[in-house]
């Protein structure tokens, strides 16, 4: 067995294992690899074809791929050293990674830190539960992107999609632009899963029916999906009686959910918040295992691209930090509490030392409200939706109103009762 | 008078506007935007709905089986769908650069489909 020693050894090479080695790199870390899987760098965004990328970061609207090689040109010139086809099997908590690789066989890097960014997947038919038979027909929406804009193929005619994230949205207008029938997009909350933009421009724009508060209750059909039964739900999410109607069509897509891919964190021992699905992080992006570091979906799901590379380069910077400071001081910890109307924040922990930006999810939508931070900081908002992922800017001179022993901080999202 | 609703889209807020439409066509009155941009959004919206579309087209010679494309810029929105079959028509051969023109002057809009991937042989 071949064994090599790296300075950072990044795992997964999409946006934020790009951003993350770019930034490792810069800032000192001599030897830097990025291991991928695929035969080339970029991950998911090259089947996103997709524009509103890097609106933020760069101010320009690129499509997936235009991102991926902005990012690519950037890892090339660098000098980090991107191992292509290489495939990790498992991490030990004494960073120890261990891959398969096309040309290398079985090889194990010992780094002196290591970033994960092994991005999300999705939830299949199997979380959903969904009755009926098992026909052919029955894709994830991610799955079907990459069929129609990688492979060349379109997997149905008459198409119904369950879930209003955005990719289910983006793939509803993908599908109708290739020529298929989008019937409806069917939701289960009484809201719409994505963002504002893509309900106007990928379904109000090509008159695509969208059903809130509705599911599929059944599949129909022995080898090839023949029809779905869609169904009113009611408060608990349950199907209501009576209310089904069929709707005939030969693909479902599944647009339910993306869980963070962490497997290889959980075999180094790393620990997981239940909310989020991601490792816990400190504000540099350390996990509960000193020297491993993570940034991107795989610790929460993000909505924009842009929030991934800055999230992911906290995270580069942190992981060659680690190896050229030697380990990081244990440093002062203050938890990160989510209090009302709050459903997660990232990170978990801040140090009260430096600038942080929190990134944060709301449970429910509400207007008019007032987001508190303990009370070091408020700012007010028209709007939140579970949908569009919360950033606040924190800054030196307001952490440096915490008292000192602070243990927690809450942060709620309040109603404003001055409107 | 006519009256038009427009959904902003510019934040999480979602304002549906409704512009009253003057005999002449012109925005007589526009309720329901919470602000100034989303008031000048909407009417940008009503007078000239645009959109950049993205699509593949079909590779000759490549082991890459599609080319992903884009319009440079955003065309008007009521041309996506006669666009799509203009490419739908259209074959590349390697080598591709990212942006690269594959399809000049879109169905006469004076707005090119360019490349947004490379191509190998």
């Amino acid at each position: 067995m071949t064994l090599r020693d790296v300075d950072v050894a990044v795992i997964g090479s999409g946006p934020a294992g790009m951003a993350a080695a770019i930034k490792a790199k810069e800032t000192g870390a001599e030897n830097v690899v990025i291991m991928e899987r695929a035969e080339q760098l970029g991950g998911l965004l090259h089947q996103c074809i997709h524009n509103g990328f890097g609106l933020l970061y760069f101010k320009e609207d690129l499509t997936g791929p235009e991102y991926a090689h902005r990012f690519v040109e950037k890892v090339m010139d660098s000098g980090v050293k991107p191992l292509l086809q290489t495939m990790v099997v498992g991490i030990s908590p004494h960073r120890d990674v261990t891959a398969v690789s096309s040309q290398e066989g079985y090889i194990t890097f010992r780094a002196k830190s290591i970033v994960l960014a092994m991005g999300c997947r999705e939830r299949t038919r199997g979380a959903l539960n969904i009755p009926g038979g098992r026909p052919a027909g029955i894709f994830t929406a991610g799955t079907a992107q990459r069929l129609v804009n990688v492979e060349g193929f379109v997997p149905g005619k008459k198409v119904v999609i369950l879930g209003s994230g955005d990719v289910g949205m983006i793939m509803a207008r993908r599908l109708t632009l290739e020529g298929a029938k989008v019937e409806a997009v069917v939701e289960i909350l009484p809201y719409v899963g994505g963002l504002i933009r893509n309900e106007v421009q990928c379904l109000h724009d090509f008159n695509i029916p969208l059903l809130l508060e509705h599911t599929v209750s059944r599949i129909h059909g022995e080898k090839r999906v023949e029809a779905v039964t869609v169904a009113r739900v009611d408060k608990d999410k349950n199907p209501i009686a009576g209310t089904g109607r069929q709707i005939e069509c030969d693909t479902l897509l599944l647009s339910v959910g993306l869980i963070p891919e962490n497997e290889l964190s959980l075999m180094a021992g790393v620990e997981l918040a239940p909310i989020t699905g991601g490792p816990v992080v400190d504000e540099g992006r350390q996990t509960s295992v000193p020297g491993i570091f993570a940034g991107g979906n795989v610790v929460h799901v993000h909505d924009l691209v842009d929030n991934v590379s800055w999230e992911s380069e906290l995270a580069g910077q942190s992981a060659a930090e680690f190896i050229i400071g030697g380990k990081r001081a244990a440093g002062r910890r203050v938890n990160l509490k989510p209090g009302r109307n709050i459903r997660y924040i990232v990170p978990h922990t801040v140090s009260g030392e430096k600038e942080v930006s929190l990134y944060m999810r709301v449970n429910e939508p509400e207007e008019d409200v007032r987001l508190k931070v303990g009370s070091i900081m408020t700012k007010t908002v028209r709007a939140v939706k579970p949908g569009e992922m919360l950033k606040l800017e924190l800054s030196q001179a307001q952490l440096s109103k915490l008292k000192e022993g602070t243990a927690e901080i809450v942060v709620d999202c309040e109603e404003r009762g001055d409107r | 008078m006519a009256e038009v609703n427009i959904i902003c889209i510019g934040c999480p807020l979602g304002c549906t506007a409704t512009l009253t439409i003057g005999d002449g066509g012109e925005v007589a009155a526009i309720t329901g935007c919470e602000c100034k941009a989303g008031e000048k959004y909407v009417v940008e919206e009503y007078k000239n709905p645009v959109r950049v579309l993205t699509a593949t087209v079909v590779t000759q010679g490549s082991p890459q089986p599609l080319l992903p494309v884009r319009t440079a810029v955003p065309i008007p929105k009521a041309k996506l769908l006669p666009g799509m079959k203009v490419l739908a028509k259209t074959r590349v051969k390697p080598p591709v650069k990212i942006g690269d023109v594959v399809i000049p002057n879109l169905l006469d809009t004076g707005i090119d489909v360019a490349s947004t991937s490379d191509l190998a042989i």
